[in-house]
C-alpha cells in the first residue's frame, strides 16, 4: 500500500491548463467515485480550487496506477492526457503526506495562509466520504491534516496581516474607526484601484456611500453601480466633514486637497479622526496633512510597503508552519509503520504475553506451595491457552495479506486490542 | 484557611499572567483565550476572598493595606471584565492580569493582618463606603491612562506608517477613545461620592467636614482636574489624543494623592501607631 498526491496547481500549470482540469460534476460525489473505481485504487479523495485539482489516493502497486489515473482524469474531462501531463506532480509517501499537511495549512496556497482552502479541503474529504472511496488511511490522514492546519493557525500568525492593498486599507479604516458599519466613505475621482477599494469598504458599512467627480454625470453613474450618492466637486469641503473614510483618485495635477482646506474641515469636526486614502499618482492631497490632529493620511505607496512588509512576515511564520508540517508527518508516517501484519502479530502477541505474566506473577503468592513440575504445568497451560487464543486472529491477520481491504482489518484489530501506538493515537486522533 | 480563597485567586490571576505573556510572544488567541478564563476563575475566587475575609474575620474591609491592595486589585479585573466585553482585544489583560497580581502579592507579603483590633476611627461604617468608592473611583482612572497611553502609542504607530505587530496588539483607536468616553464621567462621578463619604466619615470621627489636610488639598485639586477634564470632553469635545494627554496627567494627580501625600507631606490620613503601610490607598 502506498499513499500518493497526483495533480496540479498555480505553480506547475498556468490558468489555461486550471480551467481545464476541474474536476467538474463532483457534487454528488460521482467523480470521486470514477477515481475510486480505477484499477488499484484503494481510497481516494478529489480536491479542486480555483487553483489546484489533486487526487489523493492509496494504491497497492502506485507505480502502476499512475498511468490509469492520469488516463482517467483525462476520460473525465474530455482530454487527452498529452495536453496536461506536463504540469502534473506526482508525490508518494511521506511527500504526498506532506503536501496534503502543507495544502490544508495554506502554506502551498497563491496567498500564502488564505482561510479558504481548509473548507475546500474538508468539502473534498466530505463529498468522498459521503461516496464511500475512504477508509482507515485517509480517514486518518485527513484528520492529521485539519489538525495540522489547525496547529498552524493558532500557533503561527501565517494568516494573521493583510496582503492586499483593499484589505490593508478595511484593516488600517477598523484600527482607526472601529466598528465600521456606521461610518461613511466618500470616493472623490474614479479609478481601478479606487473602486475596488471602495467596494471593499463599502461591503463593511451601511450608510451608502458618497461619489464625488468633476463632472457631475460621471458620479452619478459610478454612484448608481455603487449603490451611493453622487455629489458635485465644488460640495467636497462640506462631504469632509461629515465623512470618516476618504479615497481620492483624481486625475488632478495639483492636490485638490490640502492643509488649510483640511484644517478648517477639522475644526468643524471637532476633530474627529478622518483617515484619507490617496490612490491618485500624481497626489491628491498635499502630505502635510497627516501632521494635522486626528488626520491619518496613507498613499498607495504607503499601502503598498505595508502589503509588502506582511507578505514578509507571512514568509517568515510560514517557516514555523513548515516545521509544524514536518512534524506532524513524521507522526503520520510513523502510524502508518505500524500498519502492516507482521508488527501487528508481533504486538498482539506481546500483548497476551504480557497479560499472562503480569497475572501469574499477582498470584505467585498463592502457588507458593506449588512444586517444580506443577509450575511448569501452570506456564504451560496458560501459554497454551493464549496461543489458542491469538491463532485464529494471526491466521486472519496472514490471509488478508494480500486483501485490499488489509488496511481495515489490521487498523480493527490494533483498535480492539489497543496495540502498541494505537492507544495513544486513538486519543489523539479526537483532538481535530 | 485565612486565605484560601485569595490563594486560588492569585494562583490563577498568575496562572492567566503567564498565558497572555506566551499570547504576547507568539500571537496565540488560543492562549489569550486561555488566560481570559483564567481571569474569570480568578475573578470569582477573589469576590468570594473578599467576602470571606469580611464574614469571618470581621475585617470589613479595606481598613488594612492587605484589603485595600487586594480591594484595588479585584476593582482592575472586574474593569477589565468590563471592557473585555465590549472589546476582545487581550492586551488589557496583558496589562491587568500581571497587576493584580504585583499588586496582590504586595498586599500580601507586606501587610497582611490576622486579627489586630482597629484604631478607633477606622471603626465607622463610612470607613468602607468612602474607600470602595475612592479605589473603584481610582481603578477606572487608571484604567482610562493604560488606555491613554496605548492611544498615544498607536496613534503615533498609524501616523508614522509602521503597521507592525505592536500595532496589531493594540485596540484601535476608537475602542481606546470609548474607555476615555465612558470612564471620564463614571470615574468622576465615583471620585464625587469618595470625597464625600470621606467628608461624612471626618464628621463622624473628627466632627468636621474637612480640615484642608494634605490629602484632602490634593484630592480636591484631582477633583478639579477631573471636572475640568469632563468639561473639555463633553462641552468642547476634546477627544483622541489630548483626551489621552490629559487622562494620563490626570492620573499622575491621583497616584500623588493616592500615595505620595503620606510620604511627602503626612497629615491625618496617615495613621501611627497601626501598620506602616496601612492605607496607602489614603483617603
Amino acid at each position: 500500500m502506498e499513499i500518493m498526491v497526483i495533480g496540479l496547481n498555480h505553480s506547475t500549470a498556468p490558468v489555461e491548463v486550471r480551467e481545464r482540469i476541474t474536476f467538474p460534476g463532483d457534487d454528488d460525489g460521482a467523480v470521486t467515485r470514477m477515481i475510486g473505481d480505477v484499477e488499484g485504487v484503494e481510497e481516494a479523495i478529489v480536491f479542486s480550487t480555483c487553483n489546484r485539482a489533486e487526487v489523493l489516493l492509496t494504491a497497492a502497486d502506485a507505480g502502476k496506477s499512475e498511468e490509469r489515473l492520469i488516463r482517467s482524469i483525462g476520460e473525465i474531462h474530455g482530454q487527452d492526457p498529452s495536453t496536461f501531463r506536463s504540469y502534473l506532480y506526482v508525490r508518494h509517501g511521506a511527500d504526498a503526506v506532506q503536501h496534503v499537511f502543507r495544502v490544508a495549512a495554506s502554506l502551498d496556497s497563491m496567498v500564502l495562509g488564505e482561510p479558504q482552502i481548509l473548507g475546500q479541503v474538508k468539502e473534498g474529504y466530505r463529498r468522498a466520504t459521503k461516496a464511500r472511496t475512504t477508509g482507515p488511511i485517509l480517514n486518518r490522514l485527513m484528520h492529521r491534516a485539519f489538525f495540522a492546519a489547525k496547529r498552524v493557525r493558532t500557533e503561527t500568525g501565517v494568516g494573521s496581516a493583510a496582503v492586499s492593498v483593499a484589505y490593508v486599507a478595511v484593516e488600517l479604516a477598523r484600527k482607526i474607526l472601529g466598528e465600521l458599519r456606521d461610518q461613511s466613505i466618500l470616493l472623490v475621482g474614479a479609478g481601478e484601484m479606487a473602486e475596488l477599494a471602495a467596494r471593499h469598504l463599502n461591503n463593511q458599512v451601511d450608510r451608502p456611500i458618497v461619489v464625488a467627480n468633476r463632472t457631475y454625470e460621471n458620479a452619478c453613474i459610478l454612484a448608481e453601480e455603487l449603490h451611493g450618492l453622487p455629489v458635485g466637486m465644488e460640495r467636497l469641503e462640506q462631504q469632509l466633514i461629515r465623512t470618516d473614510v476618504v479615497i481620492t483618485s483624481t486625475g488632478s495635477c495639483d492636490p485638490i486637497i490640502g492643509t488649510a482646506m483640511l484644517k478648517n474641515v477639522m475644526r468643524a469636526r471637532r476633530y474627529r479622526p478622518i483617515f484619507l486614502i490617496d490612490i491618485a499618482i500624481p497626489r491628491d492631497v498635499d502630505p502635510g496633512v497627516n501632521e494635522i490632529d486626528s488626520v491619518y493620511l496613507y498613499n498607495i505607496d504607503d499601502l503598498q510597503a505595508v502589503v509588502a512588509e506582511n507578505v514578509g512576515e507571512r514568509r517568515k511564520e510560514a517557516l514555523s508552519g513548515e516545521r509544524i508540517v514536518s512534524e506532524e508527518t513524521e507522526k503520520f508516517m510513523h502510524w502508518t509503520k505500524t500498519l502492516d501484519a507482521a508488527p501487528t502479530i508481533v504486538a498482539l502477541k506481546e500483548k497476551l504475553e504480557h497479560i499472562r505474566a503480569t497475572e501469574l506473577a499477582r498470584l505467585n503468592g498463592k502457588f507458593a506451595d506449588l512444586d517444580h513440575s506443577q509450575r511448569e504445568a501452570l506456564e504451560s497451560v496458560t501459554r497454551q491457552i493464549i496461543n489458542k487464543i491469538a491463532h485464529d486472529p494471526i491466521v486472519f491477520l496472514k490471509k488478508t495479506g494480500s486483501h485490499g481491504k488489509q488496511n481495515v482489518y489490521l487498523d480493527t484489530v490494533q483498535r480492539i486490542f489497543r496495540l502498541n501506538g494505537a492507544a495513544e493515537n486513538q486519543d489523539e486522533s479526537e483532538e481535530p | 484557611m485565612d486565605l484560601v480563597f485569595f490563594k486560588i485567586a492569585l494562583a490563577l490571576y498568575l496562572g492567566a499572567s503567564a498565558a497572555y505573556l506566551v499570547f504576547l510572544l507568539v500571537s496565540s488567541e488560543s492562549r489569550a483565550s486561555l488566560g481570559f478564563w483564567f481571569a474569570v476563575g480568578g475573578f470569582v475566587a477573589h469576590t468570594l476572598s473578599i467576602l470571606h475575609r469580611a464574614i469571618f474575620s470581621g475585617f470589613f474591609p479595606l481598613a488594612t493595606a492587605f484589603d485595600a491592595l487586594s480591594a484595588f486589585a479585584w476593582v482592575l479585573v472586574g474593569i477589565f471584565l468590563l471592557v473585555r466585553y465590549h472589546d476582545p482585544s487581550p492586551i488589557f489583560g496583558s496589562i491587568v492580569a500581571p497587576l493584580a497580581s504585583v499588586l496582590m502579592i504586595f498586599g500580601w507579603t507586606l501587610a497582611y493582618q490576622v486579627k489586630e483590633p482597629l484604631i478607633p476611627i477606622l471603626r465607622s461604617s463610612w470607613l468602607p463606603v468612602h474607600v470602595m468608592f475612592a479605589l473603584a473611583g481610582n481603578g477606572v482612572f487608571a484604567f482610562m491612562a493604560v488606555g491613554g497611553l496605548m492611544y498615544l502609542f498607536q496613534e503615533r504607530l498609524i501616523k508614522t506608517k509602521r503597521l507592525g505587530r505592536l500595532h496589531r496588539l493594540l485596540p484601535s483607536l476608537a475602542t481606546l477613545d470609548t474607555i476615555n468616553r465612558h470612564g471620564l464621567p463614571f470615574g468622576f462621578f465615583l471620585l464625587t461620592l469618595g470625597i464625600i463619604t470621606g467628608a461624612f466619615w471626618a464628621s463622624s470621627a473628627w466632627g468636621t467636614y474637612w480640615t484642608w489636610d494634605p490629602k484632602e488639598t490634593w484630592s480636591l485639586v484631582t477633583w478639579f482636574a477631573y471636572a475640568g477634564m469632563v468639561h473639555q470632553r463633553m462641552v468642547l469635545g476634546w477627544c483622541g489624543k489630548r483626551a489621552a494627554v490629559l487622562a494620563i496627567i490626570g492620573f499622575g494627580l491621583v497616584m500623588f494623592s493616592f500615595v505620595g501625600v503620606n510620604a511627602l507631606l503626612g497629615g491625618h490620613h496617615a495613621f501611627q501607631g497601626a501598620n506602616r503601610f496601612m492605607l496607602p490607598s489614603g483617603f
